[in-house]
């Protein structure tokens, strides 16, 4: 490393290319889509780049289908766009979904379909619900949400 | 005195024991051996009783405000080796409340003092029950701390209820009415905000209700709007609602498999909460989506706002959005016996399912002069022929002819669901759903007649009634199962219970199931005939009573 810096410094006539990861948000993505939840959100906090960037949907769907058993079919992607989009999913659903299934290590888990259809119901139910308290529609005075039970702990 | 022992023997033995403590060198045969050789005489058969009350008098000196000093200085406690006795007189001590008075045929204590419950003092109690007030909500386990006569009072409370029941039956309203004073005075005594005195205290109302007020129970109903708010809060507070939904909509989306028009006929819409979760899985079904009807039964609304073609426009926004073809019919009335077949419009190539949640049993109440409305209803559903007749019922028999019975049914129904409630931690999601459950309870114990709506019946006689209207049942099979443990298991409450019921899935608290979802399809017609006509052979005798 002291060489290195020795070299470089030596070398800073020389203009000798450096790599920042900002110049090439291809790789940036292909990094942020490995990795989990929380740490997408500490990556988001980063810098405006970084947080326009994570807020790419692709990114959130890799990892709310990454551990799936066999790959969603691709009608999924429309629906879940319609409804709010993966990052949405993601927050709303998937990750309160997640950690109340299982108890071990949520990023390692295989996702069954069952629970990946469930989520997607719920999510449903979630948009539906806004779309009532936007509107003038008959539920928009009922502020609450079928999926605040999701955001309760667990029962220790 | 003792919650489960027989209440008679104890007084008998506190005087058995108080007479053979005097000079007797041997303990009598009955006398526990081992306590008698440490000095203390207990009888066997008080023995779990004893040690129950040396429990709760620990809890009671722990929990204790003040100091204990006067146990030293003003109690006078005689004869300690009666360990029954001295037990039961230091917790009388700590509260220093004489027991409530009853007339003497329904006096089931000790026999002990009877004073004048008007002029009992009320500080003491308010010191307990501010340190039961204080015991951490979180605890689901609900072993809330409790005084000996806390818990006396709150069996004594279960015991008045039954009794002021049963004399509303025989029609002694003067003793139902100064029974429902006496159980008002009991209720200063215990903790109203969870357990049996919550659930005791809304029984109270509704028997006070129907024996000084009869009048006014009609108008306990609320308005259209209300009811759906209250509706919305129960869905929101556990997980009943939301079992019955996705339940019914996994047997839905099975008998919809290979068909392109489907046509959901929904007997009670309110807020259309079930169908978005359909509408989503059928726009990502193998194949793709049908084209999609659905049909809102729902009340008028007052004001003149259309609230069931709201609803149908929120539907058909979302359904636009995930790209299903969907449309909205909504059929407004008031009773469910008022809707007739032509209304719904059903095309005879579609597909129909009929969703009931919670409506058949409100066609149960019979009016003599004419033909009974559950009959009439479940036979122009058949002749529908729906694919599936999705049922959710309260799995309760409230129905009954007799009144005591109808309410003691009630009384353990609802203490079940009200237990199962205190472990919803959102308001106040928690408060209105319970304002929707006492809703429920004034109905089943004021009302009488067209206006006693709420005619819970049990799965098993919903499936003789279905089977004689011509229908068989459909088993909702291992999805269906799956997805309502997967929901359970994202509620954080520990006791609810996911069972199968003879292909029915049954919902309930611990050992009670409280919610049944069943799937029902058209019996078809008799072999015989199809077969004839198959192959060809026109009966020219055909007997059309032949079954």
């Amino acid at each position: 490393m002291h060489q290195n810096q020795n070299t470089s410094s030596q070398d800073s006539k020389e203009k000798r290319p450096k790599f920042f990861i900002n110049d090439h948000i291809d790789i940036l993505v292909e990094i942020l889509k490995r990795l989990d939840g929380p740490s997408l959100g500490v990556a988001a906090c980063v810098c405006h780049l970084w947080s326009t960037v994570a807020r790419n949907d692709t990114i959130w769907e890799h990892l709310c289908f990454r551990h799936v058993s066999s790959p969603p079919p691709c009608s999924v992607r429309h629906v879940v766009v319609a409804l709010g989009g993966y990052k949405r999913l993601y927050r709303v659903c998937m990750r309160p979904v997640l950690s109340r299934l299982s108890d071990s290590d949520m990023v390692k888990r295989v996702w069954t379909r069952d629970e990946i259809q469930l989520s997607l119901s719920l999510f449903c139910v979630d948009y539906y619900e806004r779309s009532g308290r936007l509107g003038a529609g008959g539920g928009g005075d009922a502020s609450a949400s079928s999926l605040m039970f999701l955001c309760n702990t667990v029962n220790v | 005195m003792g919650p489960y022992g027989s209440t008679t023997c104890s007084g008998v033995s506190r005087s058995a024991s108080s007479s053979s403590s005097s000079s007797v060198t041997k303990p009598p045969a009955d006398i526990d051996g081992c306590l008698a050789d440490a000095g203390y005489k207990v009888r066997s058969s008080d023995l779990r009783h004893v040690a129950q009350r040396l429990e709760r008098l620990e809890t009671v000196m722990v929990n204790s405000p003040g100091d204990l000093s006067h146990l030293a200085s003003d109690a006078v406690l005689y004869n300690p080796s009666d360990l029954a006795t001295w037990v039961d007189s230091l917790l009388t001590e700590f509260n220093h409340q004489p027991l409530i008075s009853l007339p003497s045929d329904l006096d089931f204590s000790d026999g002990a003092v009877i004073n004048n419950p008007a002029a009992l003092p009320r500080e003491t109690w308010t010191d307990n029950s501010s340190v039961i007030a204080a015991a951490p909500q979180q605890n689901h386990n609900q072993l809330t701390v409790v005084t000996a006569m806390e818990e006396d009072s709150g069996i004594r409370l279960v015991h008045l209820l039954v009794t002021c029941a049963e004399s509303v039956q025989r029609g002694d309203l003067a003793l139902a009415g100064s029974l429902i004073e006496n159980m008002q005075a009991l209720l200063t005594r215990v903790n109203t905000s969870c357990g049996i005195g919550k659930v005791a205290g809304y029984f109270i109302d509704a028997l006070s209700r129907r024996i000084f007020s009869p009048q006014t129970v009609g108008s306990a109903s609320g308005s259209v709007h209300e009811n759906e708010l209250l509706y919305h809060y129960f869905y929101e507070a556990c997980p009943y609602l939301k079992f019955a939904h996705f339940t019914a909509n996994q047997a839905i989306l099975e008998a919809f498999d290979g068909h392109d028009c489907v046509h959901v006929i929904d007997f009670n819409l309110m807020h259309g909460l079930q169908w978005p979760a359909l509408i989503q899985a059928l726009a990502l079904r193998p194949g793709g989506p049908p084209l999609l009807r659905l049909t809102g039964i729902g009340p008028p609304s007052p004001d003149g706002r259309d609230s069931l073609r709201e609803i149908g426009l929120r539907l058909a926004e979302l359904a636009r959005s995930v790209n299903v073809g969907f449309a909205f019919r909504g059929v407004a009335a008031s009773r469910l016996e008022d809707v007739k077949p032509w209304m719904l419009q059903v095309n005879p190539k579609e597909a129909v399912a009929v969703n009931s949640i919670m409506q058949l049993h409100r066609l149960l109440g019979s009016d003599t002069n004419r033909n009974s409305p559950i009959e009439m209803v479940l036979s122009w559903i058949r002749n529908l022929n729906p694919k599936i007749v999705a049922v959710v019922e309260q799995e309760a028999d409230h129905n009954k002819p007799g009144f005591l019975d109808r309410f003691t049914e009630a009384l353990y129904y609802y203490s079940n669901m009200f237990d199962s409630l205190e472990a919803c931690a959102m308001q106040p999601e928690k408060a209105l759903a319970e304002i929707y459950i006492q809703r429920e309870i004034c109905n089943v114990v004021c009302c009488e007649g067209a206006a006693r709506v709420e005619r819970h019946e049990p799965l098993d006689k919903w499936r003789t009634r279905l089977e004689q209207a011509g229908f068989r049942p459909l088993h909702l099979g291992s999805n269906a199962y799956k997805q309502a443990s997967m929901l359970l298991t994202l509620f954080s409450a520990e006791g609810y219970r996911v069972e199968e019921n003879q292909g029915c899935l049954t919902l309930g608290w611990h050992n009670r199931p409280l919610i049944a979802a069943s799937g029902w399809q058209v019996m078809s017609m008799p072999e015989a005939t199809t077969n004839q006509e198959a192959v060809g052979i026109i009966n020219q005798n055909n007997n059309p009573n032949h079954i």
